[in-house]
């Protein structure tokens, strides 16, 4: 929906633009060199953004021989998903997928939940000392006690090492809720005093009408939430120390990383030995681009897609006032 | 649950709120592991708190595998910690409903009352419960070995849970009968707070409670050791850090760096304002929203990937090298350069690598205001004669300054913030000296390095100094602009 109109709005203001621009522009050099330099520009610069993942991307559906020579530069050659296969036998990386798979779904829906409940919550007026407990939300954004005590709390509560510390942090995020509360406040006040008059709880006000008319926003705060669950790292980095197990995705792509070994140093052994390790190098090195792309790759399917929810949210966050 | 009641008033009203927050302390001590009445002994671990006993035998009985094992202590003993543990939650669970039914009408009270009654009888019986493990751990084989101690807690709960009784049975016997066909009712705006309380209490134990952690500031806390008044230090971390000179050149050498970085950041803050003042001179709506899409994909994946692309990039074997080598710019048999190693210019590229995630996210927000300004200005402007450029400058800058400033004014805020992710896994041993800033730091120095008290006094200071600097930017910009940025 908001899509389309903001298609046809674009698509309007070009025509608009076209019709007062085009005679003046068209006519003057200066304008055409601009205009060369500027689209020129934001190529190379779009180009510098994806060129990366192409270049990852290739390297994991090629042959691993021309890799490891180092001939994969621009295109894919002799196409395979060997690597991709290979993960299989990756060790701990199952769990991994499955911590984080779990982690993401679980936790952004009970915040998007939370969020869209709590959000609804603090849009009455009547609750008792509303204002309060609304800054004591909001509040939370803006301080924080450092790294340490985080940790300590986490130690003091007992929730080193469990599954649980990554979900039941993630279930209040202010920064939502006050998307979801600006986005609440706009919807017509007349819908829910009919529904109240009609003898509805707020419970029911708030699942049969609140809820559905917010999914554009809580679409919004879901991205936002699922893409932060999926990326989340410190967490599982300093909170699952002794649990292995526990460790995300990206906690482990970070340890594959860095079990890099110093090809420099490698070379410089010489014979046999170098031979070998230079072989494990540089099979690890595929390795390591596949895991990483297995990461990206979620998120560069979900993206475009979601690019307008986005987008929304930006908008709405500069707008809470 | 120590609010106010409006049907209730005068001293009634004040025993309502005693007995309320006596509930709130039995409530949050469930918490708290020294606040826990199953650690009977030594064997129960000391990070445990009552409601991690009563919710799992496992973690009650983690250090204990030996002891059964060996024969120290008898299973039964834990098992009937772990059965007065659940007896104390339950209890405890009740105590909540009564403490919620309160704020009801006069049926809900009487019968909340009821509740709270019930629960402070449980949580008393499982105290008792709690004492008769003691008294067995006593007798336990190895006495020696189990180190039996009286957990203070029990005497805490007892006392919480006596008041509660008697309060609450003070006021059911005061409070009037309810009508025979009176229901249970609860003011809406009470309801209301009620439903929101979950959600304050996650806040409160996740965002509000790490300030208890700040007291380990003023201990000679060691990783696994206990906090007691043997250790209680004051002000020397305070001290150490300005007295010890290691740690004052370490201190100086990462404000530096925190502060090169965040203001380099602050310099090219209008980056994506240009960025976008430009992208809107694009007519072609549809390549437009290609560059948008594909220019804020950075912004979406992690650092630990952006770090993968790194390497994958600029190390001795990516495409810089491998391009370098497959158009002959350096031999075959060279050993490429890895550009991620050394500690040259390290704040300019990690500048750029936060340049490269952020510029197309950052200027979706100047995008939507440049597309928010009036058409006609330009049309005006374009009568009169202003170029490009000059349209530019005097119209769209003009109409973007409000929001640039909001965003100036908020990372001048967050100036000793830089995040920890990005500048962990860019770390190597030779950009150590240039990379490390005070998140980096304190994460070394705290979780890698156990200065559990150190590292607590440098984040006080550092969350201390970016409120100031918070308020202090909301001050200047209500000044300037009559409006609050937070």
């Amino acid at each position: 929906m908001a899509k389309t109109a903001q298609e046809k709005l674009d698509e309007k203001r070009e025509k608009e633009y076209k019709k007062t621009h085009k005679k003046i522009y068209r006519t003057k050099p200066g304008d055409v060199v601009f205009n060369v330099l500027n689209y020129l520009f934001f190529i190379l610069f779009t180009i510098i953004c994806i060129f990366p993942f192409y270049y990852l991307f290739i390297n994991t559906i090629s042959d691993n021989g021309l890799v490891k020579r180092g001939l994969i530069n621009f295109y894919p050659k002799g196409l395979n998903i060997d690597n991709y296969l290979a993960l299989k036998g990756v060790n701990d990386l199952g769990y991994a997928f499955i911590v984080t798979i779990t982690r993401t779904v679980l936790a952004t829906a009970l915040m998007v939940v939370a969020s869209a409940f709590v959000g609804y919550l603090v849009t009455k007026q009547e609750m008792w000392k509303r204002s309060f407990w609304y800054r004591f939300l909001v509040i939370t954004m803006y301080f924080n006690a450092g790294l340490i005590p985080w940790y300590l709390n986490f130690a003091m509560l007992g929730l080193t090492n469990k599954y649980s510390a990554y979900i039941l942090p993630a279930i209040v995020a202010p920064y939502n809720i006050i998307l979801v509360k600006t986005y609440i406040e706009s919807i017509p006040a007349e819908l829910e005093e009919s529904a109240f008059i009609d003898g509805a709880s707020h419970l029911t006000v708030f699942r049969k009408l609140i809820f559905p008319l917010s999914k554009p926003i809580l679409a919004t705060v879901a991205i936002f939430g699922a893409v932060g669950n999926w990326n989340s790292f410190q967490d599982s980095l300093i909170l699952m120390q002794n649990n292995s197990q526990l460790f995300t995705l990206q906690h482990r792509l970070y340890i594959y990383l860095n079990q890099s070994s110093n090809l420099g140093a490698v070379m410089s052994m010489g014979g046999a030995a170098a031979a070998a390790a230079m072989e494990q190098a540089l099979n690890a090195k595929v390795i390591k681009y596949t895991i990483s792309m297995v990461s990206i790759i979620p998120i560069l399917l979900v993206y475009p897609f979601m690019m307008r929810y986005f987008e929304e949210g930006i908008m709405l966050g500069a707008v809470k006032g | 649950m120590k609010e106010e009641k409006t049907e209730v008033k005068g001293a009634l009203g004040n025993v309502y709120i005693v007995q309320r927050i006596a509930t709130l302390v039995a409530v949050v001590a469930m918490f708290f592991p020294a606040f826990n009445p199953a650690k009977v002994c030594e064997l129960v671990n000391e990070n445990l708190s009552l409601f991690t006993s009563a919710i799992s035998y496992s973690s009650l009985t983690s250090d204990c595998a030996r002891a059964f094992r060996v024969g120290w202590i008898d299973e039964s003993v834990f098992i009937l910690l772990f059965v007065a543990s659940i007896i104390m939650l339950l209890g405890i669970i009740l105590a909540i409903a009564g403490g919620c039914m309160s704020v009801g009408n006069n049926k809900m009270q009487k019968t909340g009352l009821l509740f709270s009654i019930g629960g402070a009888l449980l949580i008393i019986i499982g105290a008792v419960l709690c004492i008769a493990g003691y008294t067995m751990a006593q007798g336990a084989a190895k006495v020696e070995r189990v180190k039996p101690e009286f957990p203070s807690a029990i005497i805490i709960y007892i006392v919480v849970s006596a008041v509660i009784l008697l309060l609450s049975a003070f006021l059911y016997i005061k409070l009037p009968k309810p009508a025979k066909d009176a229901k249970f009712e609860i003011e809406s705006k009470y309801k209301l707070f009620l439903m929101f309380m979950p959600f304050a209490a996650l806040a409160f134990v996740f965002c509000y409670l790490p300030l208890w952690g700040w007291r380990y500031a003023f201990f000679d806390y060691k990783a696994g050791s206990t906090l007691s008044m043997d250790n209680f230090v004051g002000f020397k971390w305070f001290a150490y850090l300005f007295q010890n000179a290691a740690t004052r050149a370490d201190i100086v050498r990462v404000i530096k760096n925190t502060l090169a970085m965040s203001a380099l950041n602050i310099c090219t803050s209008w980056l994506p304002m240009m960025f976008a003042i430009f992208l809107c001179e694009v007519k072609n709506m549809r390549f437009r929203r290609f560059v948008q899409t594909f220019t804020t994909i950075p912004n979406f994946i992690s650092w630990i990937l952006v770090y993968a692309i790194a390497l994958a990039v600029f190390s001795t074997d990516g495409f810089i090298n491998t391009f370098a080598k497959e158009f002959h710019l350096m031999s075959e048999e060279a050993t490429g350069h890895n550009y991620l190693m050394g500690d040259s210019f390290t704040w300019v590229k990690m500048w750029l690598w936060g340049t490269w995630k952020g510029v197309g996210w950052s200027a979706i927000i100047y995008i939507a205001g440049i597309s928010g300004i009036d058409q006609q200005l330009y049309e005006a402007a374009e009568i009169d004669g202003a170029g490009r450029f000059q349209r530019m400058w005097h119209i769209t800058v003009p109409g973007l300054l409000p929001t640039f400033f909001v965003l100036l004014l908020m990372s001048i805020a967050n100036i000793l913030t830089n995040g920890l992710d990005q500048y962990l896994v860019f770390m190597n041993a030779q950009n150590k000296k240039t990379i490390e800033v005070l998140d980096l730091y304190v994460y070394q120095l705290g979780i890698s390095g156990g200065s559990i008290p150190l590292s607590t006094v440098i984040g006080m200071f550092k969350s201390v100094i970016s409120v100031v600097l918070l308020f202090a930017a909301n001050g200047v910009s209500k000044k300037l602009r009559g409006e609050s940025i937070i």
